[in-house]
């Protein structure tokens, strides 16, 4: 009888502890002491990336040969939240990918400040600010992101306007809109602000043009006055663009990416705000449109006094956990990731224009040359400077005012008090 | 205690070791989470401060009036189905093409369906064009703040309603047909019969039916949420899981997003005991 009770009783514990077991046995690996890195992003996957890895890993392998390097590729869409998982736990990757901005500045509590590591390439590369918090940098930059307003010159041409200049004044502008609507059928911009970006994108791209140098500046600098005439008039622009059809139909259910992009790449649309790399920009409109018939402009002068440049900031960059074993062998990592030739790499496939200011891109067309021309004057884009939160804010309330369920006033109203909190 | 005592309680040790471990210990510790501090004072006890900023906040507000109004659209959503298999129980015309056809959404799964959708629905897509033809303004089924949570929620509806269908054909089954033959030589309308007959028969089917719905509509909307309108516009679209799920993963405050889940727990939880109660009393009456 005893027997027949105390066996079921073994199987049932040795079950339990087999269930526990299995269950809890898929720790993040952090391994390295055993000469492993592990890096955590979500472009590593991208067949455009696969060299730009493969020649970073070969540059790390030359100074530290006994140190294997693993990348690990998470799904975008889902990246901060496995990321922050791992920063709840206390360990992970030991080098990962951030968006420049405020998805690295809310998370530097989990990064080692990188200034001691990467001195040399302060000069070569751009872009630092976009990383950099309280003045210390926590990330390299590998890209650099910016919001060029791209236009059809093709367009331009069927309404019998010279596609070499582009209007530079706003009352220019949407005229020469007028006529190329009235020729072509095309709308004035493609919108895209089913995410709640599009108003980000107009924020950056317009802002040089409406904001005085000096507000400008100090927008970036963290003060910002939003209830400034020139902030009001970029959000009241944006309304006006809207209330004239100067847009795309349907803005508020239209994704940027990538159905705005789509409108723009199959002529529906003149001009669209898009990005500098990774997609949407100057490489995928080239092949729809043609390099010959893709322009770059930059803001028309919207206030007197005001100096349009093209808006961009350090756009992705890798960083180093705090929690890494070996920053040193970590940071070298980082460095050999932002090296020169791994840059060109990945400037020549993915069409990324790339934080290291020597890659060459003459053979890129037109507009990439324009881009790279105006990085000099260039400034960091506004929306950039604003919190996740208040950018989140900022979608949702852009929306309504499109749709005219809330007034502009009310609006920067509620962007003034998230921005301060 | 002698072995014969212990065994039971060994027996059940696996099961309840697992629910202990693995659902009350992680479920205490989420709660115990949200009553600390994100960024700043991370780790540090904040009291209520999390589930206060919770309900000042106009957007989570919101997202619990949307629960309000999935559970209003509940009976639409319990009735399509049972319509629906009423006519193939009747056997209407091409009733086998039907039963699968309308099984047929049930298994895609709500990215693929969200897709289709957006679509079908975009402002310069083919339903709008549709509308266009009949001499309808173009609807902006999925940037008009009014109208959007509807959408999402028809094309939910459509999406799940196949396995509602099939409970409700098996229910059917259980149905005795001499009751449907008595009302119909006693000359009864089909109106009068899905009153008088099909109703009453079909009540336990019915109920469950309405907590089946009523789980999926509040568990499983996130996928099509986040496919079709990301929450928008304005966030009218939002529901308690999309917002614990952008507080966690965009906003970075894990605390805040737990105090989230713990309201959500707690509503599910009353719907939840509620229906439980419902079903109880209702079963106590056969």
């Amino acid at each position: 009888m005893k027997q027949r009770v105390l066996w079921p009783a073994a199987v049932a514990v040795a079950l339990a502890l087999a269930g526990c077991g299995s269950a809890t046995g898929n720790e993040p690996s952090s391994n390295s002491a055993s000469g492993k890195l592990v890096v955590w992003d979500w472009k590593s996957s991208d067949k455009t990336a696969t060299a730009y890895v493969e020649k970073a890993k070969a540059d790390f392998a030359k100074k530290h040969p006994g140190v294997t390097v693993e990348f690990v590729a998470q799904p975008f869409d889902q990246y901060y939240t496995l990321l922050g998982a791992a920063i709840q736990a206390g360990k992970g990757p030991d080098v990962m990918m951030f968006n420049g901005g405020g998805q690295i500045r809310d998370r530097v509590d989990a990064l080692v400040p990188l200034d001691q590591y990467v001195g040399p390439d302060k000069e070569r590369l751009a872009g630092w600010d976009a990383f950099t918090k309280d003045g210390k940098v926590y990330a390299s930059p590998v890209t650099l992101q910016g919001h060029p307003i791209y236009y059809n010159k093709d367009l331009y041409k069927k309404a019998g306007l010279d596609p070499q200049q582009p209007a530079t004044t706003w009352d220019g502008f949407t005229a020469d809109c007028a006529t190329i609507t009235k020729a072509t059928k095309a709308s004035c911009f493609a919108l895209g602000n089913k995410e709640g970006i599009g108003i980000q994108f107009f924020l950056s791209a317009f802002g040089s043009g409406i904001l005085t140098p000096q507000e400008y500046d100090s927008w970036i600098a963290g003060k910002r006055d939003w209830n400034s005439p020139n902030v009001k008039k970029v959000f009241q622009l944006w309304k006006d663009v809207n209330d004239r059809g100067l847009n795309s139909k349907g803005g508020n259910s239209t994704t940027m990416f990538t159905d705005a992009f789509g409108i723009f790449q199959s002529a529906k649309a003149t001009n669209i705000i898009g990005l500098m790399s990774d997609i949407g920009h100057w490489k995928d409109f080239n092949e729809f449109i043609g390099p010959d018939n893709l322009g770059v402009m930059k803001s028309p002068v919207i206030t007197t006094g005001a100096t349009p440049s093209l808006p961009f900031d350090g756009g992705i960059g890798y960083a180093v956990a705090k929690w890494t074993k070996d920053p040193v062998l970590a940071a070298d990592l980082v460095r050999s990731l932002t090296s020169t030739d791994a840059l060109a790499t990945f400037y020549a496939n993915a069409g990324a224009v790339v934080s290291d200011t020597t890659v060459k891109t003459t053979d890129g067309g037109a507009a990439v040359t324009a881009i790279v021309a105006d990085l000099k004057t260039g400034k960091p884009a506004l929306h950039v400077a604003l919190s996740s939160k208040t950018i989140e804010l900022m979608g949702r309330l852009s929306q309504q005012i499109l749709e005219g369920s809330v007034s502009v006033d009310a609006a920067l109203k509620q962007l003034g008090e998230s921005d301060r909190s | 205690m002698s072995a014969e005592r212990l065994a039971p309680f060994v027996l059940i040790a696996p099961a309840v070791l697992i629910i202990v471990l693995f659902r009350l210990w992680p479920l205490l510790l989420g709660v115990n989470f949200s009553f600390t501090g994100d960024g700043d004072r991370n780790g540090a006890a904040v009291g209520l401060d999390n589930y206060a900023e919770l309900f000042a906040d106009p957007l989570f507000r919101g997202a619990l009036r949307n629960v309000g109004w999935l559970v209003l659209l509940l009976p639409v959503a319990v009735a399509i189905p049972g319509m629906l298999a009423t006519f193939i129980y009747l056997r209407v015309p091409g009733h086998r093409l039907y039963r699968s056809v309308y099984f047929f959404p049930a298994v895609l799964s709500p990215v693929i369906v969200g897709s289709i959708f957006n679509l079908l629905l975009s402002f310069d897509g083919p339903l709008n064009s549709l509308l266009d033809v009949v001499g309808i303004g173009p609807v902006d089924w999925l940037g008009d703040s009014k109208v959007a949570l509807f959408t999402v929620v028809g094309v939910h509806v459509w999406a799940t309603f196949g396995m509602a269908l099939v409970v409700f054909l098996s229910g059917f089954a259980t149905l005795d047909p001499a009751l449907l033959d008595a009302a119909r030589s006693d000359g009864a309308a089909l109106p009068q019969v899905i009153r008088h007959v099909i109703i009453p028969g079909l009540s336990r089917t019915i109920q469950f039916v309405f907590v089946t719905t009523m789980i999926g509509m509040l568990t499983s909307m996130f996928g099509l949420i986040y496919v079709m309108t990301s929450g928008g516009p304005g966030g009218s679209t939002y529901l308690p899981e999309y917002y614990i799920w952008i507080q966690q993963g965009q906003m970075n405050r894990p605390a805040f997003a737990s105090a989230a889940s713990t309201v959500l727990f707690l509503v599910m939880l009353v719907v939840g005991l509620a229906q439980v109660s419902f079903l109880r009393r209702t079963g106590k009456e056969d």
